[in-house]
Order: C-alpha cells, then structure tokens, then sequence
C-alpha cells in the first residue's frame, strides 16, 4: 500500500501524455502523484510516431519533453501495472493492481487515452488480406525505421492512395463521430511520402477535408501546391487485389459524379481513433457514464470537460475523444486544475 | 493475399444454420434450369445425411421476380410469404430451407421489416387471412439451401468419391466462387463469412479438395438487373457486368465457376456463349467456356453421381472438361438421351460446341 | 393533395431506405448501373432528400429510376445507413401507381414485365415457366435452352421433373385450389389493381402514340418498348 505523509494522493491511471502532464503540474503543486501504465514504458501512442503535424517536427520531441515531466521526486511511475478493482472510500478511494501494490487516493485521474481502429474491421478495404494494404500506423513506422518504402513484392510504388475516415463516420462499423486528426495525418503523411517518392502519383481520398487546427490548411495547400498531392472527394468503397498484388480501388469522384476504378501499388488506411480498451476497463471499475460513441462522458460537453459522472474522479486526454497532442496538452492542464479545486475544497 | 485474415472474418460471421426437419420451398430459375439440382438437393439431404425435408407442392414462387422489377406491391409479395409461413406451420415445421437466392433475400427482408415495423406484420396477418383463411408462424429458423450444403459439408466429405483435384497435375482445381447478391449483400450476418468474404461456396470447395481463386470482381454482381435481363432492350447491362467479371476472373486460369444463386449460375454460363458467338472470346483455357455449376451438382459430382443425371447436359458450356480433370468417367453417348436411354432430340450445335 | 414527399413516406420502405445522405460516394463506387448507364444513385438520394415535388416528379418520369439492378451492393456499404436501392423500388411503385411511368422510355417497358413475369405468375403459380421462355424471344439462352423449350417433358422427366404433372417434385403443375388462393392474395392485398394500372396507363399511351389497335391490341406498342 502506498500512502505518503499528509501529502493528499493521486492516482493517475494511464502514463501518456495527458496522464504524464497532468501529473506533472499537481506534483508542482504538491500533490503526490502515481502513475500506473499498462504497458512496459510510458509515453503511449506518441512512441510509435516518427514527425508530428502540422509542421513535421520529430516526435521524439514530446518524448524527450515527457521524460523530463516525468521525473519529480513526487511521482511515482508503475509501469507494467494495470487497475484491477477501485473502492470508494472515506477519504477518497482505494485501488488496486495486479502486482502486488495498491494505491489510496484523495483523487483519480484517467488517462487511458484511445486505441487505433482495427482496419481488419472495414472488411471490403482487405486489411490482412491483402498484401499492400496498410495502414497510417504501419507507414509510420516505416517512416520511423527508415529506409526505402516498398510493395511486398519489393517494388518502388509509382501511385498510393491514401484512404480517409477509415472506421470514423461509419454506421457500418458503429462509430459515428469524426476522428478529427486522421485528414491532417493523412496530409501530413503523403507530403512525407512524396520526398521518398519522388516520381510516385499520390492521391487523398476523402469525403471532407478536417483542417481545423493552427496551420492545418496550409498544409494542406502546401501538399497541392508544393508536393503535387492530388485530392479526390469520394470515400473508398472497395479494395481488391489484381494478379499482380496491385490494388484496385473503387470509388466515386462525387464532384464529377462519376465511379472511378484505380490500380494502386499501395494503399495506406487514414484509421481513426477509438476508445481505447483501457479506457473501457477503467471506466467500467471506477463505474462512470460513457458516452455513446464508447468514450468516456464528463460532466458538462462545454464547462466540465474533465469531471467524470463520478465525484473525484476525473479525465484528460483522449479517453474523452479524438484529440491531437497540443489538445491533449492543454486538456491535460486543466485536469490537473480542476483537480486542484476539487482538493482544496475538502 | 494473407488467407489468414479471411479466416479470421468467416470466425466472426457465424449464422445459425438449423440442424433438421426443413420446409423446402423451391426456386422459379432453379427448376426451370437446373432441375435435376433441386432433386438431388432433396436426395443428397434424405437419403445421404439422413434428414427430414418436406417437399410441399402447395407453395408457389415467392413472387420475388415480379417484385424486384417493380410490378408486385409489397403488400403482395409480404402476403404470399405468410402464406408460405402458414404452410410450414401447418406442415409443423418451424425451420424454412429456400433453394433461390432472391427469395432467400425477400423471406429475411421481409422477416426483418416485420420487427422493424409489426404494424406490417398485423396488416399481412388479416390479409392471409381474408384471402385464404390461413394463419401463420414466422420460422424460427430461414437459411439457403447453400448454408445446409455448407453446414453438412464434412459429411459429404466423408462420403467423397471424387475430390476437386486435376487429377493429371495431382494439384487442386482452381475454382471461381460466386456468391449471389442477394445471400448476403441485404443483410451480412445473414451470410455464412459475411458479405465481403462470404465462406459459404469457399468451405465446400475446401473441404472437397480445390481452391478458391479471389479476382478483383469477385463481388461485383453477375447483372441478372431483373428488368435488365426481363425487357430484351435491357439485356446489354447484365451482358456487360458478367462480361466484366469474366475479364477479371481469366487471368486465373479457373477450371470452373461454381454459384448458390440460380439467376447467377444460368447468366455466367448463358453470358460466356452470347460472348463467345457475338466477339469470338472465351474465357477458359483452349478456346473453351468456363464450366459453371450449382453447388448441388458439384455436391453431387463429388458423391459420385453421374453427370447427365445431375444435368450437366442442360448448360450451355460443356462441362466435360472440368469432368475429364477430375477422373469422372461419363458416357459422351448418353448426354442428350431421355430416362430410358431414348433419343429426344439433342441442342443443334452440337457438332461445334464450346 | 397529397404532395410525392408524403406519398414515399408512406412506404415503410421508403423510412427504411433514407435516412440522411453525406454524399460520400460508396454507393455509385459500386453501383453496376454507374458503370453502365448515366446513373448515380447519391445524386437521386440528394434529388429526395429535397422534399421538392417538383423534382421527385421529375424523377419519376425520368428514364434514370429505371436504371438500377437491384443488386443491393449499395446497402452493405453505406455508412449512414440509406439504402438507394429500397428508395428506387419506392419511387418505381409511385411512378407506376400515377401513370408517370409511361412518360419515359425505360418505365413504358413496365407494361412487358407485367406481361411476362406478371402473367405467368397468375397462369401457373411461377415467375418463370418453360413454356414461356421462347427461344426466338431468348435468343442468348442458346441451343441447349432451344433443345430444352422443344422437349420439355423429356429432358424434365429424364432429370426427376414433375413437368406440368400433379403432385410435389420440380416443375409441377400448381394446382387450380393454389392458383386460387395466389390470386385471392393478389385481389385482397392491390397486386390485380396493380397489373390493372399499369394495363390501363400503358393503354392510355400507346394509343396517343398511335400504337395501339382498335381493340386494344397492343403488340406494336409492347415491340416497340421493348426494344428501347
């Protein structure tokens, strides 16, 4: 059992960057802090990313700034750990994990962040079936590895589609809502892409085109201007494999209003984010509301963001919904207010 | 291609496919053109898996033709499948077995609307009843011929006289699925694998022996298009789209075509002649025609049934090639001859035949 | 007056079949009558989703609702649920049911399915029946079919058929007590007053078209039509 002096305590469930930052600002504060993250090492999804949109930074940035948030005396970090049961208490509440430590808080924040569609789901897109579909996940991570981009056949792509709102505004695979940062990835994405390919025809597939954020159409511009992306309005409705594993793929140019068919040597899935199912578990042991696209419901859409349905406990970062890395920032901040205020209060 | 992955798909589309003791209702393209289909289909489920199907000749088309080119209203077509509903009760029995794929589409449409909208349901109840003093239950239980084949393929298997081998390569026949719009396009878990993968056709052909070639039109329709086929100005459009699919299907060489739809299985094999007369192409290997089958003469064909009882005879692509790879013995001789190995005439091209 | 808007929303399948459009493409993607003709069928779910009359009445004099196949690709992919499919078959029905359909090439061809299919339906209990596929009519079914149309109770009985017998078994005869019942259903439910309709309008036309006999004949008309 951990419990620390007359320090008031919070368990911080989820060690991303919404958990990590909230943490951060409340052990300033005074607060003693725990962060328990499932997964080996913290830093969630932005791990697994190489640069960041809008202005194609390293995203090893966040990780060397997380790191040093991370490092308080009054954090402390349980990695390889994850919430088994959560009891109210007088004082607060009592958690425990499936290792052998258990954790009395004055206060519990989730931040258990989103998990990627499954793109297998969007069945008629062949993911896992067909050899030279992948998804923005996985071009990531080529990017990240370095290197020439190839088929499996091992050949240099002379056109790739990218393919928006994969499993976002889809009754067909229940998520109804937009996952807002997919368009700007998948820009983001075929701008990268043109520098390592340079001869190759790119084209962007979409219904609308999301550039909400700072920067964001600019990029875009620059993407049609600059790098020679083509922008086509007509969602994917179907991918299949040729004889010679390229892909065709059908969709509509709605702004023409004709079917168009494609032959494609690659095609990258723009794939949306879900709650993730860490999110699931915890919401289900702290027992809050979700909302009813599968993501946790705070108090008020507007004035309580980071309050849950439950007192004392509270959320930061995309366990709430689809947001990008300097929203969950700033989400994350005010996590730690409003927890602050709750605190003081009692 | 990663066959994994559609594996994993057919383990999430799992239908409930009743055991036994089916009312069978028959098909309007199936009798008219594959006849002998449905009778083995009845002979394969009796007198081979040991099961209850009643053969009632009191029911009727489903009238789903007439209604998919527009000249049946719903309140009609909903009518005269209560009707038939009525007749399975009364038959006692609640698990209905469709053999065409249309109705297959229009019993689950209409069963589904029915839960959506029970007002429908009231209306079709008096409408029965003032028509024809009936009363009806809705089936516990509706599923395609197909899916009872599909269901029971193990036990076929079992009984194998023939795989789907070329038995001169020792390697599997490379067979074309094609799966009827209707299966699973209106309602995904309604098929066996869904509508994007559908497993129904492709667990047979696996488990005979042979393999399931994908091609990028696999699910493209065959283009029955109903008014587009019925109103000969029409016929261009379900030309066209068979046509499309035979392009993108000859790369891979397949050794035949095997449908669960009658409409699809009657078009693909009619379509390759029209192409084969009107542009001079073929789409099988030598200048021939790709062999297309029903599932139930496939079925049959494994078990050891002769060919022209299993009415080979009555396609127009010469399925003998496909016979020949297999090591099925048959009589050329007695292809066009009548039950008692009489001459009945025989299709007058047959000196020069695909 | 009832407007067309209220008219479709009359036909459960119509609610079934719109619910709102994001005009994403997937539908025409895959549509066979997109490839085919000039047909889109996210266009004619935006052309309802207007409400305007004037434009549904368009729609339903229109050559282009009598493009679709039926095929229902369209239903498994849409992601906000609509089915363009269901919401032809409703515009078809409201055509027909207030004579629009002889307005346009392709929905005066109505008056041949009812004869073929409809009539066939009634006379022996099938939608398709040997007797009435004739060869000269069906020239792409091939010698095999002609073989066929010429012997039928041979080629029938040596496959098990029941050809035209009493009794279960493939191709029997419906007996006179079903057909009965069939055209009870028919009577009792608006499927008679449909055929009738659609007779009637198709009447009304070829005889401004100068197509039809002096009593009624319609054989010059039903060519005609059928051809287009």
């Amino acid at each position: 059992m951990i419990q620390l002096s007359m320090k008031k305590n919070i368990l911080t469930i989820g060690g991303g960057v919404a958990g990590i930052e909230a943490s951060n600002i409340l052990a300033g504060m005074g607060y003693s802090v725990s962060i328990v993250e499932k997964e080996v090492t913290l830093g969630g999804k932005v791990n697994q990313w190489h640069k960041l949109f809008p202005d194609l930074r390293d995203a090893s940035d966040i990780n060397d700034y997380l790191k040093k948030r991370v490092k308080q005396p009054e954090i402390m970090v349980f990695t390889n750990t994850e919430i088994t049961s959560v009891k109210k208490t007088d004082d607060g509440f009592y958690a425990k994990s499936n290792r052998a430590v258990g954790f009395e808080a004055h206060a519990i924040l989730l931040a258990t962040g989103f998990d990627v569609f499954k793109a297998e789901r969007k069945e008629e897109y062949g993911y896992t079936i067909y050899d030279n579909v992948i998804t923005s996940v996985d071009l990531e991570k080529q990017f990240k590895k370095g290197g020439a981009i190839h088929t499996t056949g091992g050949k240099t792509p002379k056109r790739v589609a990218f393919i928006h709102c994969v499993g976002s505004r889809d009754a067909k695979t229940g998520n109804h809502y937009c996952s807002k940062v997919c368009c700007v990835t998948g820009v983001k994405q075929a701008i990268e892409l043109s520098h390592l390919l340079p001869d190759a025809e790119i084209f962007c597939f979409y219904m609308d085109l999301r550039m909400y954020g700072l920067e964001f159409e600019e990029l875009y511009k620059s993407a049609q201007e600059k790098h020679n992306i083509q922008f086509i309005r007509g969602r994917l409705s179907e991918a299949s494999e040729n004889i010679d594993n390229t892909i065709l793929i059908k969709c509509e140019d709605t702004l023409s209003g004709r079917p168009l068919k494609m032959n494609v040597d690659l095609v990258v899935l723009l794939v949306g984010m879900e709650a993730g199912s860490g999110t699931h578990a915890a919401g289900e042991l702290c027992k809050l509301n979700f909302q009813e696209n599968n993501f946790l419901a705070c108090s008020d859409i507007h004035l309580g963001r980071n309050c849950s349905s439950r007192e004392g406990i509270f959320l930061a970062g995309s366990c709430i919904g689809p947001m990008s890395i300097p929203e969950t920032l700033d989400n994350a901040r005010s996590a730690a207010l409003e927890i602050h205020k709750f605190l003081s209060k009692n | 291609m990663k066959v994994q992955g559609k594996r994993k798909i057919w383990h999430d589309y799992q239908k409930e496919i009743a055991d036994d003791h089916y009312y069978y209702v028959r098909s309007c393209i199936r009798q008219n053109f594959f006849p002998a289909s449905e009778y083995y289909f009845l002979k394969i489920l009796k007198d081979v898996l040991g099961k209850d199907v009643f053969d009632d000749p009191k029911h009727t088309t489903c009238t789903g033709i007439g209604y998919h080119a527009d000249i049946i209203p719903f309140e009609t077509i909903q009518t005269v499948v209560a009707r038939h509903f009525a007749l399975m009760t009364e038959a006692g029995y609640k698990n209905f077995a469709v053999s065409c794929v249309t109705s297959f589409g229009i019993y689950s449409e209409i069963t589904e609307t029915w839960k959506e909208f029970p007002e429908e349901l009231e209306k079709t109840r008096i409408a029965l009843k003032k028509s024809t003093g009936r009363e009806f239950k809705v089936p516990a239980n509706i599923t395609h011929t197909s899916d009872l084949i599909y269901k029971f393929k193990g036990d076929i298997a079992e009984k194998q006289v023939h795989e789907l081998i070329n038995k001169k390569t020792g390697k599997p026949l490379q067979i074309i699925e094609h799966v009827g719009c209707h299966y699973a396009k209106i309602f995904p878990s309604k098929g066996v694998g869904g509508a994007e993968f559908p497993n129904v056709l492709t667990g047979m052909i696996e488990e005979w022996g042979g393999e399931v070639v994908d091609y990028p039109e696999r699910r493209h329709c065959c283009g029955f298009g109903f008014r587009q086929y019925l109103v000969q100005g029409n016929r261009g459009y379900s030309l066209a789209n068979s046509k499309k699919k035979f392009e993108s299907m000859k790369p891979y060489h397949p050794d035949a075509i095997i449908c669960n739809c009658p409409g699809c299985t009657m078009f693909l094999d009619k379509w390759q002649y029209v192409l084969s007369e009107t542009e001079g192409k073929t789409y099988g290997a030598y200048g021939s025609g790709i062999p297309v089958l029903t599932y139930e003469e496939l079925a049959g064909l494994v078990l050891g049934y002769n060919p022209w009882d299993l009415g080979l005879q009555m396609h127009q692509v010469d399925s003998e090639p496909l016979l020949d790879k297999m090591g099925i013995e048959y009589d050329p001789e007695k292809k066009y001859l009548g039950k008692k190995d009489q001459y009945i005439g025989q299709p007058c091209n047959i000196v020069a035949s695909l | 007056m009832k407007s067309l808007y209220n008219r479709l929303c009359e036909d459960v399948r119509f609610i079934e079949g719109i619910k709102a459009c994001m005009n994403c493409g997937v539908c025409t993607a895959i549509c066979p009558a997109a490839e085919f003709y000039d047909y889109d069928p996210r266009v004619i779910v935006n052309q309802v989703m207007q409400k305007d009359d004037t434009v549904i009445e368009g729609l339903l004099k229109s050559d282009t609702i009598w493009y679709c196949g039926q095929c229902m690709s369209c239903k498994t992919r849409c992601p906000r649920d609509n089915v363009p499919g269901l919401i032809i078959s409703v515009l078809r029905k409201v055509s027909q049911e207030l004579g629009y359909f002889t307005e346009s090439k392709k929905g005066r061809q109505q008056l041949v399915v009812k004869r073929n299919v409809g009539d066939t339906i009634l006379k022996y209990g099938y939608c398709v029946y040997p007797r009435t596929l004739k060869p000269e009519l069906h020239p792409e079914q091939g010698p095999a079919w002609e073989w066929v149309y010429n012997h039928p109770h041979e080629v029938y009985e040596r496959l098990n058929g029941n050809f035209e017998q009493e009794g279960a078994g493939t191709l029997r005869k419906t007996s006179p007590e079903v057909l009965g019942e069939l055209k009870a259903i028919f009577d009792e439910t608006g499927g008679t007053e449909f055929f009738e309709i659609i007779e009637k309008y198709s009447l009304e036309k070829a005889q401004k078209m100068g197509m039809a006999t002096s009593d009624n004949n319609l054989d010059a008309y039903i060519n005609h039509v059928q051809s287009q």
